[in-house]
């Protein structure tokens, strides 16, 4: 585990998670998890289902407020005002989230706008930036997926893999310091997986810094700078996808591959 | 019979001033009502308990109350308070205060309904508060609920017949005038009942509308 | 607000119920007929029923009563205010009504229907054998809720001079010069009758709207 108790060196990373915890109820789903992202860097969290991988994402916008843990954005306090006591007040929430772009496992398109309000919606009426601009940008990044020719369409009207790549493009147009992955190909059908992970592939090529969630193991190892296990709420192993798909250190993870990766 | 109806005919000038107000009256009465429910709504949803009960004794009060009745209470009830208004803004605040409480239950019901995952999308991109229902709760409600609306203005329309009582020159008001100078009844209240299934079917090839777009939106 | 005046509303509250169900016991049936008409495609017949619906639907009640009420002796018939208002009342829940028992027609399972027929039932008795008994169970939370609007509807029989509930009220605020207490006391009445709808709407809602829709 890398020791997060030691002062950040230069920059401090993009996500900073340090000791998260999250019950509900009697149901302990975070114990204590600790983790960074860096900037540019591709994190790929794996474990079996209910290990806690989409809460943890979850934590990270506080859609899910944690009970006990620390979550730093670019070295700024998620959640809580500068001081790290008093909570983040309704607009400051939103102010923070904007600043993190999520791409879901069913879209979550709004389905009343067409795909390029969809993409436009945010930049122009929670960050209030110009219209034009944000509509050039748009633009740009649905050529980038593949769907310039789908701009003026609803939702209603596209395949699985199409509304999710209107999903990401939707998160990019928040030119977002962190992109969340929940499980992003998980509602597809499978052979509409590919055009999906495609786009992910790229962004991660690019350098835009990803935390994704994902059984897909083919992206974990081939576009993924870092692998996390999760299981039961903890931390199993972090490692480089090359050594943690030949070499895994824990008992636990071998497992995990026996089941997920060579069955 | 068709001296009655050359009768009618003479006085279609009448019977379109009646139109006029009816229409303006279910219009108007709609626009004030859909806004006004759009708040009640809100109370309605609201997470304190004691908000959300009064908004619901409000509306179940005016759900088991006729609208005769509750016109009569605002024609004889607002001067009482101070207020006094003609006949015609009388019936106006009597159709609001009636159809913001159905406005308010049928947007409630669509809200309730609604999927969570596109307000999940729209919390995670920082919408909150008032800028999250504006734009993105309200407008997915307006296009479910729009059928049930497009029936309650049909509602309003015919509930304004009841505001012949209290004299305000409607359709009916103005058919029953021209059926007692003339004594000509048959064709007077048929002549109203027509123009009542035109302006209703209107509103029916505008649900239709609506609904083809909502289809597409969904 | 004095005792007898207290007695006028009630028995205005009773003139209310009487026409009311008066209406409900001829309309329910009628809105069925129409309905079957609709439904099993009876050339003319449909088209005149779906004109019928249309029309009626489109009609005030206020206006219907003052138009049956006033034209009637035009074409020779001279019927008194009570059967006006019961015709009245009628035509007006009868269209509302065979669009209830025509939702649950149209959805009602077509592979029932070729089975009563494939053993020999003839069209009238599978009628009543097989889609009756459920038809009813589903359309009742409907015709609960058509009849809860038809009592809120029923002031409109006021204009051809029955003494209802309603117009018994503006009838002692105009001696009183106190409009409000009987129609306060009116309210409360009103509430009563609709309320004591509401609950049996959600009975049969319990009860058969489920049964109904899974049948």
């Amino acid at each position: 585990m890398p020791d997060t108790s030691m002062p950040p060196a230069v920059a401090p990373p993009v996500l900073e998670i340090r000791g998260l915890t999250k019950s509900f109820g009697t149901n302990i789903v975070l114990d204590g998890v600790s983790m960074q992202v860096g900037k540019g860097q591709t994190v790929c969290l794996l474990g079996p289902s209910g290990s806690g991988k989409s809460t943890l994402l979850r934590c990270v916008n506080w859609l899910e407020p944690p009970d006990q843990g620390r979550i730093l954005l670019s070295g700024k306090l998620m959640g809580f005002r500068d001081g790290g006591v008093v909570p983040m007040n309704g607009m400051e929430l939103a102010r923070a989230r904007s600043r993190i772009g999520m791409v879901f496992q069913h879209f979550n398109l709004w389905p009343h706008l067409t795909v390029l309000q969809n993409l436009i919606e945010a930049p122009i009426h929670v960050q209030g930036r110009q219209r034009d601009e944000v509509i050039g940008e748009a633009e740009v990044l649905l050529d980038r997926v593949g769907l310039a020719d789908k701009k003026n369409a609803f939702p209603a009207h596209l395949s699985g893999g199409q509304k999710q790549r209107v999903g990401i493009a939707r998160a990019l147009a928040m030119r977002p310091e962190l992109l969340l992955f929940d499980e992003p190909t998980s509602a597809l059908d499978p052979e509409l997986v590919g055009e999906v992970v495609a786009v992910m592939k790229i962004l991660a090529e690019e350098g835009s810094t990803m935390l994704v969630v994902t059984h897909e193991m083919g992206f974990a190892r081939e576009a993924a700078d870092e692998v996390v296990l999760l299981d039961l709420g903890r931390v199993v192993e972090i490692a480089r996808p090359t050594e943690f798909f030949t070499k895994p250190k824990t008992e636990r993870a071998r497992q995990f591959l026996q089941r997920y990766v060579h069955a | 019979m068709i001296r009655e109806f050359a009768i009618v005919w003479a006085n279609s000038g009448q019977l379109l001033n009646g139109l006029l107000n009816t229409a303006g009256l279910a219009v108007l009465g709609m626009i004030l009502s859909v806004l006004l429910g759009s708040l009640l709504a809100v109370l309605l949803m609201a997470r304190s308990r004691p908000v959300s009960l009064s908004a619901q004794a409000f509306v179940d009060l005016f759900r088991c109350v006729p609208f005769l009745l509750l016109a009569y209470l605002v024609y004889f009830g607002l001067p009482s308070l101070g207020l006094n208004f003609d006949n015609w803004t009388s019936g106006l605040v009597a159709i609001v205060f009636y159809n913001t409480a159905y406005m308010a239950e049928i947007l409630r019901g669509v809200w309730r309904g609604l999927p969570r995952d596109g307000i999940e999308a729209a919390t995670a991109f920082g919408f909150q508060g008032w800028r999250l229902f504006l734009r993105i709760i309200l407008p997915q409600v307006f296009l479910i609920a729009a059928p049930m609306m497009g029936n309650q203005m049909i509602q309003i329309i015919k509930d304004t017949a009841f505001l012949s009582i209290i004299a305000v020159p409607e359709l009916t008001h103005v058919a029953s005038g021209i059926q007692s100078q003339y004594y000509v009844p048959f064709a007077a209240f048929l002549a109203a009942v027509l123009l009542y299934w035109m302006i209703c079917s209107l509103v029916e090839a505008g649900v239709f509308a609506v609904e083809r777009l909502a289809r597409e939106r969904r | 607000m004095t005792a007898a005046a207290f007695m006028t509303l009630l028995q205005g509250a009773g003139v209310t119920l009487a026409v009311s169900f008066a209406g409900i016991l001829l309309g329910v049936p009628i809105g069925l007929g129409i309905a079957l008409v609709r439904w099993g495609e009876v050339p003319v017949l449909r088209r005149v029923a779906a004109v019928y619906v249309s029309l009626i639907r489109s009609t005030p009640l206020v206006t219907l009563c003052l138009l049956i009420f006033f034209a009637s002796p035009s074409i020779g018939i001279d019927i008194g205010p009570v059967s006006a208002a019961v015709l009245a009342m009628t035509l007006n829940t009868s269209a509302f009504n065979s669009e209830v028992w025509r939702g649950g027609l149209v959805s009602f399972p077509k592979d029932q229907l070729e089975a009563a027929r494939s053993f020999g039932m003839r069209p009238s008795g599978a009628f009543r054998r097989i889609v009756f008994p459920q038809l009813w169970r589903s359309a009742l939370p409907g015709l609960v809720n058509e009849m809860t609007l038809l009592i809120k509807g029923s002031p409109a029989i006021a204009v051809v001079g029955i003494v209802e509930v309603t117009r018994a009220a503006v009838r002692i605020g105009a001696t009183t010069y106190e409009p409000l207490p009987p129609f306060l006391v009116a309210t409360v009445l009103y509430i009563a009758l609709v309320f004591g709808f509401v609950c049996l709407q959600r009975v049969s809602e319990r009860t058969y709207g489920r049964a109904g829709a899974s049948a």
